[in-house]
């Protein structure tokens, strides 16, 4: 059980353009990978657009709405607009009010721009970057709102200019402490994670204080660096946002030594620019690439950095990268386009985690809530919570190295599911299919089955209605008994006409439930147990 | 002065090396935690999680410092005649009646000033500290999770089984417990409701070799698993019994030990069941403004007392006393200062409680020192380091050797005697009558012998029943002690065999019975 010597490797470990058969398998992997449920139709069209255009279209990051105020707890924005630059009211409780409402409203759009993705890698790439700069919730939403947003600006964009950006910004000062780091009381935590966790790495010891990318020295000197940084305007009462300020006398101006991984370079004061400067020394390592691109080739492609994989792959991305100036783009252009992406060993390598679970029922479903903006609020926030009770809120990793599942060898992402976990996932999908719905301010949130069997290649064939729904669900196609299982709870083990005279009599009568619930009741029936089956915990 | 020296071992170093021990494997001798004689494969230890740091201060009271602490927290701390007393420096909180009534009947004991050096006052840290028993950051296993994972190295993959039908550990509630994360898999299983039927659908995936395939076993392993625990835990709870009338049903708490008392009467194996009561993040309003007595931290302090309390009383009716032992713990004490809001923040160290029969009853450590002048922040100073108490928890109770549980923790260990009462085993016990001993026995391919010298000289020889001798295994001088000696019997036939032990101050003979 435990990843061994005897799994069946990659066998391309080339990173050249993937050039073979270009079918709904290898489109639904590209998009398996790269959202977080997509449709049947946009499988098809990722088919016809081929693997450039789609991959392309990926690539792109969408204009997105506002959060917008749905709870009149918030006292200084008025339901139906945005609070990202509301201040906040004096009176202390009356604050903490619209805190909270806004953290809500926060939340619930979190879930709302998964759920609404489209073919984009944008929210699959702001997890990533959630998960490795891993800040969690300041105490003012427009700062937690402001961190969500610089992550998702940069998302693709230049990783060094992420880094800077990343360093002072208020969230990241107060969960690191740099925003108590001062001339007179170094803190050395965001210093630290900065090189261990956010760029270089920590490589094995090999001296004392030495983890081979760099020293304590390295960190004691960073911490200095980063000096005099702070944050104001939290729940300011005119302040459209907390910020980040250089307070000069607080810095600390003398020259900082550098360790011999760094070339022993001194960095002289060069005041609020500093922390700059020390990253681009940082930068000048090519192990920042190197280590970058393990993170995202785990994040997309497996867990099992195998010595292949560290002689092949990661050097060829690390080179694009640093190629590019550390531009995150091209090397995901050159990845998703791979012939080792699409290397069929690979399928199905990765547990679904909590978001990707839940929103690869909804997504994929074409499911999203449809009532009144609290309503529907409510229900986002329903979505992050059952993902935190399976073990990942998304604005609160569970340390600063983010979620275990993406580092913890030997099990990696099988620590998503345990005994508890599992029957959450069971339960869920029991809940938004053939239960009623997880009822949430007197709506129950549920799965729309009649649009979602209306927008497969052709309803109304039972053998291609779960051929479509495996494409959608699984990573791998599934055995003929399987699917003979699947069929059989689809037309109640009826022959496959009776389903065609049913679907088809629901269709000729638009809005009558006598022919729509016995179609919606048996598609319900077979989401339910392909939710519940292993192969589709997997993407 | 009881004989629980066994463990201590006749390290290799310290005999004459016994040519018969060619290859025999120690480890794999003295494996199998929490299995290492017959009785500690039947204890079970229950784990209450108090969740946001429990004000120690006001639940085990320093009453020669009660001065003191009417100068640091006066809108908190319980009126002096109030206290319920212990000793004449110590006293719990008045609403403790049942913990006070154990205490007194040698069934409660207190560990004083527990935590760990440079105190993290996050409850997220400070708790994956508790629950890794680690102050590495890196560290994911829990401290029972390190164990389980030592002694049932291959889970999930192989388990249940016909040796081990049960779950190893019980998470009463949603969450399986961080205390049990091992390697690959979690040790607990979560539940709610023993009575509760779990029927996850299985299925019957095949692993094809690759990573999808590694999953698919995993998974399928799992859900299986999750079922099979869910009906032995089912038939467990059917089969058990309840006796005492001491449960609160109001009481959460008393609810789910009544449950474990269920269970574990129903004749469950598993070996850990940890429980949780939040609230205990007692910033604002711990106290009531018009009574000290009452409030916040008092009803969570009712809700724990009177829960351990009726769950003794019934696993003293239950004849389970000797078997079930327990321990409270919070992720860290509150401030020795209250704020003006009538509450506490976070803090550091704090006393925990061990109950059960079988505890070495009072007091360890020394009470707090509180000072006389109000020092901004300050919390109780650490002095025994909870990862020792951990230590000695699997020391005493589950009768881990020493050499095999340092290796489980970073810092350099040291014993405290916690769990002391009962510990002697079915071993020890029959030891105590003949003062010699082999175990396992009958044997299949190793055994040991436990017996005592003076200084002197030791030959220990097997005989088959003709009288023809069949192995040497040890000739050489010992000291004065107990002494344990390992050795195979793999090359023999399957029989009865005479164990001689040759010594100047008298020769002692056991009967070795080699099986298949």
């Amino acid at each position: 059980m435990i990843p061994d010597l005897s799994i069946e490797e990659p066998v391309s470990l080339s990173m050249a353009p993937y050039s073979g058969a270009w079918t709904k398998a290898e489109a639904a992997h590209l998009l398996r990978r790269t959202m977080f449920g997509a449709t049947n139709q946009q499988l098809l069209n990722a088919v016809a657009d081929g693997m450039n255009t789609t991959v392309s279209n990926l690539l792109q990051i969408p204009v997105i709405s506002d959060p917008i105020t749905y709870d009149s707890n918030d006292a200084t924005s008025a339901i139906g607009t945005t609070w990202i630059t509301s201040v906040y009211p004096s009176d202390v409780t009356s604050s903490q009010l619209t805190e909270n409402a806004r953290i809500k409203s926060l939340a619930a759009w979190i879930m709302k721009r998964i759920n609404t993705e489209g073919v984009s890698i944008a929210e699959k790439m702001c997890l990533f970057w959630q998960n490795h700069f891993s800040a969690t919730v300041a105490s003012d939403a427009r700062a937690t709102y402001n961190y969500h947003m610089l992550l998702r600006t940069h998302a693709l964009g230049n990783f060094k200019q992420l880094v800077k950006d990343v360093t002072i910004d208020p969230c990241m000062l107060l969960f690191l402490n740099g925003a108590t780091n001062t001339l007179y009381s170094p803190n050395e935590n965001y210093a630290r994670e900065l090189l261990e966790l956010f760029t270089i790495g920590k490589g094995p010891q090999i001296g004392p204080g030495d983890y081979t990318n760099y020293t304590e020295e390295d960190v004691a000197a960073g911490a200095k660096i980063l000096t005099g940084y702070l944050v104001d305007g939290l729940r300011s009462t005119t302040l459209p946002s907390p910020v980040s300020t250089y307070t000069s006398f607080l810095h600390d101006t003398s020259t900082k030594q550098l360790s011999a991984h760094f070339g022993s370079v001194t960095v002289p004061n060069a005041g609020a620019n500093e922390y700059s400067n020390y990253i681009d020394i940082i930068f000048q390592q090519p192990q920042v690439a190197t280590y970058i691109c393990t993170k995202l080739y785990r994040y997309f492609v497996n867990y099992d950095l195998t010595t292949a994989v560290m002689t092949d792959i990661i050097p060829e991305m690390a080179a694009t990268m640093i190629a590019n100036n550390y531009d995150i783009l091209p090397v995901l252009d050159q990845l998703l386009k791979s012939e080792h992406f699409y290397d069929v060993a690979l399928r199905g390598s990765i547990i679904r985690g909590p978001i990707e679970l839940m929103f690869g029922m909804f997504n994929a479903t074409s499911s999203a809530p449809n009532f009144s903006l609290a309503v529907d609020s409510e229900m986002y926030l329903t979505m992050y919570w059952l993902a935190e009770n399976m073990g990942q809120a998304y604005a609160t990793p569970p340390s600063v190295a983010g979620w275990i599942e993406y580092y913890q060898a030997p099990a990696f992402s099988k620590l998503w599911v345990n005994s508890t976990h599992i029957k959450t996932r069971f339960d869920i999908a029991n809940y938004i299919t053939v239960y009623p719905g997880i009822p949430v301010s007197g709506q129950n949130l549920k799965l729309n089955a009649l649009a979602f069997v209306d927008g497969l290649s052709l309803p109304s064939d039972a053998v291609q209605v779960i051929d479509d729904m495996c494409d959608v669900f699984f990573p791998k196609s599934i055995s003929l008994v399987q699917k003979t299982t699947l069929k059989f709870i689809l037309t109640n083990g009826q022959p496959d006409f009776e389903w065609t005279l049913q679907y088809n009599d629901y269709q000729a009568n638009p809005g009558n439930t006598t022919f729509s619930n016995p179609v919606k009741q048996r598609v319900e029936l077979v989401l339910a147990r392909i939710f519940q089956m292993p192969e589709f915990q997997t993407i | 002065m009881k004989r629980r020296n066994f463990v201590k071992n006749v390290s290799l170093a310290s005999v004459a090396a016994p040519f018969v021990l060619k290859d025999i494997n120690f480890q794999a001798i003295e494996k199998k935690l929490f299995n290492y004689s017959k009785n500690a494969a039947d204890r079970v230890f229950v784990i209450i999680r108090l969740n946001g740091g429990n004000d120690g201060l006001n639940t085990v009271i320093p009453r020669d410092q009660y001065d003191n602490l009417m100068i640091q927290r006066p809108n908190v701390v319980v009126p002096e005649t109030s206290i319920l007393s212990l000793t004449p420096t110590l006293g719990l909180h008045p609403v403790m009646t049942g913990m006070q009534s154990m205490f007194n009947d040698g069934k409660l004991s207190i560990v004083q000033n527990v935590g760990y050096p440079e105190q993290n006052r996050s409850h997220f840290r400070s708790m994956d500290i508790w629950s890794t028993g680690m102050l590495d950051v890196n560290e994911t296993r829990g401290w029972l999770g390190r164990q389980f994972d030592n002694d049932y190295p291959n889970y999930p993959a192989d388990y249940p089984n016909a040796t081990y039908p049960d779950p190893f550990a019980i998470s009463m509630g949603y969450e399986v417990s961080a205390t049990c994360q091992g390697l690959m898999a979690n040790f607990s299983q979560a539940l709610e409701d023993p009575f509760a039927a779990v029927n996850l659908l299985s299925s019957s995936v095949v692993n094809d070799g690759s990573y999808f395939g590694s999953h698919m076993e995993y998974l399928a392993t799992l859900i299986d698993q999750t079922n099979a625990y869910g009906a032995q835990i089912n038939t467990a709870a059917n089969a058990g019994n309840t006796l005492s009338t001491l449960y609160d049903d109001n009481n959460p708490i008393a609810v789910q030990l009544r449950y474990v008392a269920q269970m574990i009467s129903g004749g469950l194996k598993s070996k850990v069941y940890i429980l949780n009561i939040n609230g205990f993040d007692t910033h604002n309003a711990q106290v009531s403004s018009t009574d000290t007595t009452a409030g916040a931290h008092a009803d969570l302090l009712k809700t724990l007392s009177d829960a351990v309390s009726a769950f003794q009383d019934d696993l003293q009716l239950l004849g389970l006393e000797n078997r079930v032992a327990g321990m409270t713990f919070s992720e860290f004490g509150r401030q020795i200062a209250s704020n003006a809001s009538d509450g506490t923040d976070h803090g550091d160290a704090a006393p925990l409680f061990l109950f059960g029969a079988c505890i070495n009853s009072g007091v360890i450590g020394p009470n707090p020192t509180i000072g006389n002048t109000i020092i901004d922040q300050e919390g109780v100073t650490m002095q025994i380091d909870f990862r020792d108490i951990y230590a000695s928890i699997l020391k005493d109770w589950f009768e881990v050797p020493m050499a095999d549980i340092q290796p489980l923790f970073e810092q350099t260990v040291t014993f405290y005697q916690v769990l002391g009462a009962c510990n002697l085993s079915v071993e020890d016990q029959e030891f105590e009558k003949t003062r010699i001993l082999l175990f396992p026995n009958p044997a299949i391919s190793a055994t040991t012998i436990r017996f005592e010298t003076q200084n002197e000289w030791v030959k220990i020889e097997v005989f088959d029943l003709e009288g023809k001798k069949v192995l040497d295994v040890f000739d050489g001088n010992l000291n004065q002690d107990t002494h344990t000696i390992p050795f195979e019997i793999h090359d023999l036939m399957v029989g009865e065999y005479l164990v001689n032990v040759l010594k100047s101050s008298g020769n002692q003979q056991i009967k070795l019975m080699k099986v298949k």
